[in-house]
């Protein structure tokens, strides 16, 4: 990846040339002011000056555009080396002449490469495990897994409409739940999912990986003042900070890395059961309370509600 | 803002209101529960003026201007049975303005004064209710602040109260009962207050002791 900036052997000579060029441009081209500037001196005759003044104009000009041409055919040589980079304007950080202080494109292109090798083990990984199916659910992800044999290669670049298919998909799927799709930065989607009169989500994604989901009260404000989503500030009431933690647990276990948006949907589907957070009364203790706070929790699999205490 | 219960408590056998109070703050002390601060819930009385009876033939209705620490830049107009009106506090200077319509019965005032509690997402506020210089009984506030629809949380609030309160425990207030799923308001809690200290002023008589 970086031989195209870091080590460009034929590239090197010809940015020499082509500086040493555009040297001889400049000289050429102060020549030509200064035979101006001097106009028509030191000859005898009004003929012989006017001749000798035409004949030193005309030599500097071509000069200039003989100098001018090799310039031009220089600069082909030398090419756009950061333009069509892998790493986009990443690529430039490798121009740092102090590579010993600031080692950031070294560490960058390592963190890439050990995302990428990653992310393949994750595929085999899992493909592995599906072939063994240990959980009674897995026989589904099986049948869909056949329905659409091809799984996306990488996951990371989807295209933002395929990912808005998949969340209005869900937004219809679900009449109490409705789902807010904004990108306030650059093509990460940010949701704002508002469910009944309970509770607001916001869920941060990177394609359709969810990164980052905060559950706040339905009263609660989820802007910051200057009106952008506010994806760090945690809820004021316990309740809800718990629900933050339990969502958080959610996100890691529903994962099933060549399909994303079944994972969406999944997750949605739990979400959805908060619906009667305050209304369901804890499957083992029977009570609604526990320390103050109602079921917080919902099995993955069944979308029963336990207390915190209660789930094991 | 979340949504609240409003009930009265009666007077222990053979205790006086302040002993009454002492044993439920610490029953609440006991649950883990932390003291806030003060509230003070106000309530004035105001008759309609007997000309304005007469000329348009309409029986007097009596209207409510109340205060509440919670939202201290707001004061609550009330009817009986009628609209809530919410409007900025200096609405008491207006009520003086129209002396003419409507007239203060001083000798009315009551209010309720207590502690704040709070216990995870609850609000617990213990009030004596004084008419004058007389304590007339006790009131209980309970507020489930993350929830906003009323019914969806009841079982929930009853469940609370029954922890400390035991067996006076409230029956679900009617203000719950117009709800359904709309969003529960300020407006709300103070009709409570009102129905609250109405039901005070009439045991008026009653030897404090003998109330249930």
């Amino acid at each position: 990846m970086a031989e195209g900036v870091l080590s460009p052997g034929v590239n090197l000579e010809a940015f020499s040339q082509a500086i040493a060029a555009i040297q001889a441009l400049r000289s050429s081209v102060t020549r030509v002011f200064d035979c101006l500037k001097d106009g028509m001196r030191n000859k005898e005759t009004l003929e012989g000056r006017e001749k000798g003044f035409v004949a030193a104009f005309q030599e500097s000009l071509h000069s200039v555009s003989r100098d001018l041409g090799e310039l031009e055919r220089l600069s082909n040589l030398v090419g756009k080396p950061s333009e069509n980079h892998p790493l986009h304007n990443s690529g430039l950080l490798s121009l740092d002449p102090v590579q010993d202080k600031t080692p950031l494109y070294s560490q960058l292109l390592q963190a890439y490469k050990w995302s990428n090798k990653l992310q393949y083990h994750a595929g085999l990984a899992s493909g592995l495990l599906n072939q063994q199916s240990l959980k009674r659910s897995a026989n589904q992800m099986g049948v869909s897994a056949k329905r659409r044999p091809k799984a996306q290669p990488t996951t990371l670049v989807l295209p933002p409409q395929y990912v808005d298919d998949v969340i209005n998909r869900i937004d219809r799927m679900f009449p109490e739940m409705s789902i807010q799709l904004s990108r306030p930065n650059g093509t990460s989607a940010m949701l704002l999912v508002t469910l009944g009169k309970v509770l607001k989500v916001i869920v941060v994604m990177r394609s359709l990986f969810i990164d980052r989901t905060i559950v706040k009260g339905y009263s609660e404000n989820v802007y910051t003042e200057d009106g952008k989503l506010d994806i760090w500030s945690k809820s004021n009431y316990q309740v809800f900070q718990k629900v933050t933690d339990h969502a958080t647990t959610a996100l890691l276990h529903y994962q099933l890395p060549q399909m994303p948006d079944v994972v969406v949907r999944s997750f949605m589907t739990w979400l959805r059961s908060y619906i009667k957070l305050f209304q369901a009364p804890c499957q083992r203790c029977g009570k609604f309370l526990q320390d103050g706070l109602p079921p917080t929790w919902r099995d993955f699999r069944t979308l029963e509600a336990f207390h915190d205490t209660c789930r094991q | 803002m979340g949504v609240t219960c409003v009930a009265q408590v009666p007077v222990a056998e053979g205790k006086s209101v302040q002993q009454t109070v002492e044993l439920l703050t610490r029953k609440l002390e006991l649950l883990g529960a932390e003291k806030q601060g003060t509230f003070c819930v106000d309530c004035e009385t105001y008759h309609t003026a007997a000309s304005t009876i007469s000329s348009q033939g309409q029986t007097g209705k009596l209207m409510y201007v109340m205060h509440n620490s919670e939202y201290p830049l707001s004061c609550f107009g009330l009817f009986e049975n009628g609209p809530c009106l919410i409007a900025d506090a200096n609405f008491d200077i207006l009520m003086v303005k129209l002396k003419g319509f409507f007239q203060n019965a001083k000798a009315n005032k009551i209010e309720s004064r207590g502690t704040r509690y709070q216990y995870c997402d609850f609000l617990v506020k213990v009030g004596t209710v004084t008419m004058g210089p007389s304590a007339r009984g006790i009131s209980v506030e309970v507020e489930y602040c993350p929830c906003v629809v009323a019914n969806d949380c009841w079982n929930l609030l009853m469940e609370f109260m029954q922890s400390f309160m035991g067996n006076h425990t409230p029956g679900i207030p009617s203000v719950f009962g117009t709800k359904h799923d709309s969003t529960y308001s300020p407006g709300d809690t103070m009709v409570q207050y009102m129905e609250l200290f109405n039901k005070i002023r009439k045991q008026q008589q009653v030897p404090v002791a003998g109330i249930r």
